[in-house]
């Protein structure tokens, strides 16, 4: 064995160890944060979430990506995005977010990546043409694009055809006005019929965020514009350059004032409690005859109800219109964004134009069936045209087209205000204070906390 | 003394701590001088604003009430059943299925046992809120009643976390001597008096360790709590930790959250020290 | 009234059944029981509540009579929740090994020191745990993360032993204080070394009282989520945390998170068992005068 037949052995082996080393890293990791496993992609991460189906190992063959998927509740999953952002750790690529706080928040804080540079790759996974617009506006902070959107939904009205029907009211209320007097006959009914284990209407009432994107929605139809800052101010820019204070005390009482009363005359006892897991519950349990303005949690609960009478006689109906003649808002996006520390973000994309494209959509139609969806193809499309009446499905799709995404400031102090709103809420219908007592304390908050921000110097 | 055994059988406790809590702590108190605001790009020093703004809030104070009145009746509730349970349970004889099944709810995830409770105690589906409790005249809603909301917290926590202070109290007392109470008897005492004079001394050590972890745990309550109500109605069950929590990573503000931990950590440190002081120095 | 004897070696550690008024044994029975409804009601419920459908669990009035579904447990073993009952078990074995090992010389010494120095360690270690857990998880996090131990069970193991150890400790101190110092003394003129007391004489007497720790410990770690849950992915991920993901945003699998809880009951359960026989040796035992 001579010294160099050696050393060439020895230099191949090196050789062959590298070459299967950088075969072994081409292909890359790309980590997800998310929340709702069995629910949120389930046609790849399984019922549990912790599988990896057929499908998604085709994508990974094909382009070359490990993608690794971590479930969390909502909550946890936040502190966890939290913590990865904050400290730049880069564990995540692709984080979720909702564009009710976490998409203002994350972008204005400089964590996520402007997706409108990205959108011409990975077409033939997310071609952004196809969806619905107002889903994309609904992640436009200041103009740019943060996330794309998965799952999502806008305002409606769920209810009891045969009950309505029973109480005389055969076509389903187009104002509030007329809602409110619709309600009222049901409640004046069941008194009459002894009725006492129906509510006439289940909404949410949990202190914290939970109620606040309905309520946001009230707002909107009783004033006609976001009425939280003067002039209704929607971006930080806006208020700084018109001072704009909070007006919670002003334009914003009339909405608030109208959720709280109709929780208060016609919610279920505990509603100051009731979360979107109530008012499915409650729904599906034949216990409601109305839910509103976030219908979804109505569709949630005819997924899993086994209750006949709300099973054949359930009926979609429109938001109702407010005096301002704009429609009672409710409008959410479950997005997904790039973190600013993602080591390979070209990889991050195509992995989320893969999770929010038309084939995980398709998917997602197909496995819970709800009639929401991103892609107008996939709303009309055969899946949901053979489960659900053709008018539900327009209905649906006008609901989008009168919704305003941004019927809340977009402000990277939105999160706080949506638990503050929420609480105030919660405090006013458990009767422990009055509307104007909690809108005042809601004011001075709001004051103080733009001030400190720095928004009025 | 530095080669003393009695050193060196602590040393790796101590050290084992030191190593996981120094860092955290000093990293802590830099946190609560600092202004950091996620939204805000901008990081300084900010003295004591941290503290004085959180002194300034409505929430503050009504978090220390509320962890107050929570902290308080669980604790003495707690106490209470987990002594008697321990004296009922403590013979030898006594069925051993029942000390261990006694022990289980400590077992099932505070995360669980709030979502068991606050279905149980819904007032429209539960079974003891929608259920039960009307059936004998009761028409509030547990939960969405701001006392109702409380007492449903308290029993959640005591039903959760009375097994811990249960086996405290069932090992200590098998450290009294079978003698005394022998003895007792000869001199003709009845139950209440063994109780008052042997029995209760014997675990005064364990009464007083017992309710400082408790009042520790209590302290950071949280998932139990906020599964339940969310802090609710509005913020009549939002303790400290919820608080807390909320500042964190709602409000973004993790320098106002720091904050409120040292301040937290000193009032806990201060009353131990009391109690500390009062009752577990052994005067020799 | 008659107080220590230091004439007996090892004093008798039992509490023996003496026989006591008929009041008094009707008021623990009554106590008795209604501590048990309250403990045992809902842990019933729950296990009920897995075996229904999603509607039927929560439906009013409750159907006791009911045709019971799998389809919860199915969920379990298809899915991967195994996994995390394994890290769970691991973390928590090593917790109740750790602070034993390490717990129990501690406290025997503490409770052997002069009163400044046991008093001032005991309560420094005591004051370990009075931080608030949603103030220290943010540094935490960068600890750990700065030593590259984030999703690892060392590095949940290890946050949980900050927590259990001062437990340990002090629950081990206040027995180990019970104990007369005149043992130790009458060991060592017999030429024992620290070491050997330790483990021949005070081990051997104090089995209940480790056996109660060992539980407490135990379930503790077991139990933890929010440091579990901050420090780890997916590697690492206990049975809290895989409960806590199921609560999900848009689903509600009640029957599902009702099944992993009663699954989680019995690995503690066979735990508790077993530890709890040695706090009744400890009893039959007593111990020799």
């Amino acid at each position: 064995m001579t010294v160099a037949a050696v050393t060439k052995r020895n230099l191949i082996a090196m050789a062959v160890g590298l070459a299967m080393t950088a075969a072994a890293s081409a292909q890359t990791e790309v980590n997800i944060v998310a929340f709702a496993p069995g629910f949120a992609w389930a046609n790849l991460f399984g019922p549990s979430g912790t599988e990896k189906t057929e499908e998604l190992l085709a994508f990974e063959k094909k382009e070359g990506i490990t993608v690794n998927m971590e479930y969390a509740d909502e909550e946890t999953a936040r502190q966890k995005v939290l913590l990865d952002l904050v400290n730049g750790t880069g564990r995540y690529d692709l984080v979720m977010l909702g564009s009710d706080g976490a998409v203002q928040t994350y972008s204005y804080a400089g964590y996520l990546e402007p997706l409108d540079g990205y959108l011409d790759q990975a077409k033939d996974y997310f071609d952004p043409s196809g969806v619905y617009p107002q889903f994309l506006d609904a992640n436009r902070v200041n103009g740019k694009l943060w996330a794309l959107p998965y799952y999502s939904f806008g305002a409606g009205v769920i209810y009891r055809k045969d009950i309505f029907d029973k109480y005389g009211i055969t076509e389903f209320p187009k104002t509030t006005e007329e809602l409110e007097k619709a309600l009222q006959t049901v409640k004046e009914g069941f008194a009459k019929d002894g009725v006492t284990n129906i509510s006439v209407l289940t909404m949410r009432g949990a202190p914290g965020e939970e109620p606040s994107l309905d309520l946001a929605g009230f707002v909107y139809a009783f004033a006609g514009f976001p009425a939280w800052f003067e002039g209704g101010a929607v971006t930080p820019e806006e208020i700084k350059a018109n001072k704009a204070k909070p007006i919670f005390t002003g334009a914003f009482r009339d909405g608030f004032e109208t959720f709280v009363r109709w929780s208060r005359e016609f919610g279920p006892p505990g509603i100051a409690t009731h979360t979107w897991v109530d008012m499915m519950n409650i729904y599906g349990q034949g216990k409601a005859v109305v839910l509103m303005p976030s219908a979804i949690n109505g569709f949630a609960a005819l997924g899993g109800t086994e209750n006949k009478d709300v099973k054949e006689h359930t009926a979609f109906a429109a938001s109702p219109v407010g005096p301002s003649g704009k429609p009672i808002q409710s409008f959410w996006t479950f997005s997904v964004g790039i973190s600013k520390f993602s080591k390979d973000k070209e990889a991050a994309y195509k992995v989320l134009a893969f999770l929010t494209g038309k084939q995980s959509m398709e998917a997602f139609a197909s496995q819970i069936g709800w009639p929401y969806n991103t892609f107008p193809e996939i709303t009309h499309g055969p899946v949901l045209s053979a489960k659900w009446p053709k008018e539900t499905l327009d209905t649906v799709e006008e609901s989008y087209e009168t919704a305003d995404p941004h019927y809340f400031p977009y402000i990277p102090e939105l999160n706080e205000f949506m638990d503050r709103i929420g609480t105030a809420a919660s405090e006013a219908i458990s009767g422990g204070a009055t509307v104007d007592e909690v809108l005042a304390n809601l004011q001075t908050w709001a004051e103080d906390r733009m001030t400190r921000a720095g928004y009025y110097k | 003394m530095l080669r003393d055994w009695r050193l060196r059988f602590v040393a790796p406790a101590i050290l084992a701590l030191a190593m996981v809590v120094f860092l955290p702590t000093g990293y802590l108190f830099w946190m609560s001088v600092t202004h950091w605001v996620v939204t805000d790009p901008d990081i300084y020093f900010a003295g004591i604003d941290n503290f004085s703004g959180l002194i300034d809030t409505h929430d503050f104070w009504n978090a220390w009430r509320v962890t107050l009145a929570y902290l308080t009746l669980s604790s003495a509730l707690m106490l209470a059943l987990s002594l008697g349970l321990a004296l009922c349970l403590a013979e030898a004889r006594s069925a051993r299925v029942l000390r261990v099944l006694v022990v289980m709810p400590l077992v099932i995830p505070p995360v669980v046992a709030g979502f068991t409770w606050r279905f149980l105690l819904n007032s429209e589906m539960g079974f003891i809120g929608a259920f039960l409790l009307p059936s004998i005249g009761v028409r509030t809603s547990m939960l969405a009643d701001p006392v109702g909301a409380l007492f449903s917290v308290v029993i959640a926590d005591v039903w959760s976390r009375t097994p811990f202070m249960f086996l405290i109290f069932l090992a200590a007392l098998q450290g009294i001597p079978k003698d005394y109470y022998e003895a007792a008897r000869v001199d003709g005492a009845g139950v209440v008096q063994e109780f008052h004079f042997i029995t209760l001394p014997m675990l005064k050590g364990a009464i007083v360790m017992a309710l400082l972890f408790r009042v520790i745990d209590a302290i950071n309550t949280f998932e139990l709590i906020y599964v339940m109500t969310k802090g609710g109605p509005g913020r009549a069950t939002q303790t400290l930790s919820l608080f807390g929590w909320k500042v964190a990573f709602q409000g973004f503000d993790l320098g106002r959250s720091a904050a409120l931990g040292v301040m937290m950590l000193a009032i806990t440190l201060i009353c131990a020290m009391i109690v500390f002081n009062r009752f577990l120095k052994v005067r020799e | 009234m008659t107080v220590a004897h230091a004439e007996h070696a090892r004093p008798v550690r039992t509490v023996t059944r003496l026989s006591r008024p008929r009041s008094v044994r009707i008021a623990r029975i009554v106590f008795l029981g209604a501590t048990l409804v309250f403990t045992l009601f809902p842990l019933l419920w729950l296990a009920i509540g897995s075996f229904k459908t999603r509607y039927e669990a929560l439906s009013l009035p409750p159907s006791i009579v009911f045709e019971p579904t799998f389809e919860a447990y199915a969920k379990i073993i298809a899915g991967g929740f195994l996994h995390s009952f394994g890290n769970s078990l691991t973390i928590a074995l090593t917790n109740v090994t750790l602070a034993l090992l390490i717990g129990t010389p501690a406290a025997f010494a503490l409770t052997r020191m002069t009163s400044g120095a046991r008093d001032n360690l005991s309560f420094w270690v005591l004051s370990i745990r009075m931080a608030p857990l949603f103030a220290i998880i943010l540094p935490l996090y960068v600890l750990f993360r700065s030593v590259g131990l984030l999703d690892t069970r060392v590095a949940v193991a290890f946050a949980h032993l900050t927590l259990t150890l001062p437990l340990a400790v002090w629950m081990l101190m206040t027995y180990f204080r019970s104990l007369p110092i005149e043992i130790d003394q009458a060991a060592m003129i017999d030429g024992a070394s620290p070491l050997q007391i330790l483990w021949l004489i005070i081990v051997p007497m104090s089995r209940p009282m480790l056996a109660s720790v060992a539980i407490v410990v135990f379930i503790f770690s077991w139990n933890e989520f929010l440091l579990a849950f901050i420090l780890t992915s997916r590697e690492a991920q206990t049975v809290p945390v895989a409960v806590a993901g199921l609560a999900g945003t848009m689903t509600f699998d009640w029957p599902l998170i009702a099944a992993i809880s009663v699954c989680s009951m019995i690995p503690a359960f066979i735990f508790v068992g077993f530890a709890e026989r040695h706090i009744v040796a400890g009893l039959a035992l007593g111990a020799v005068k």
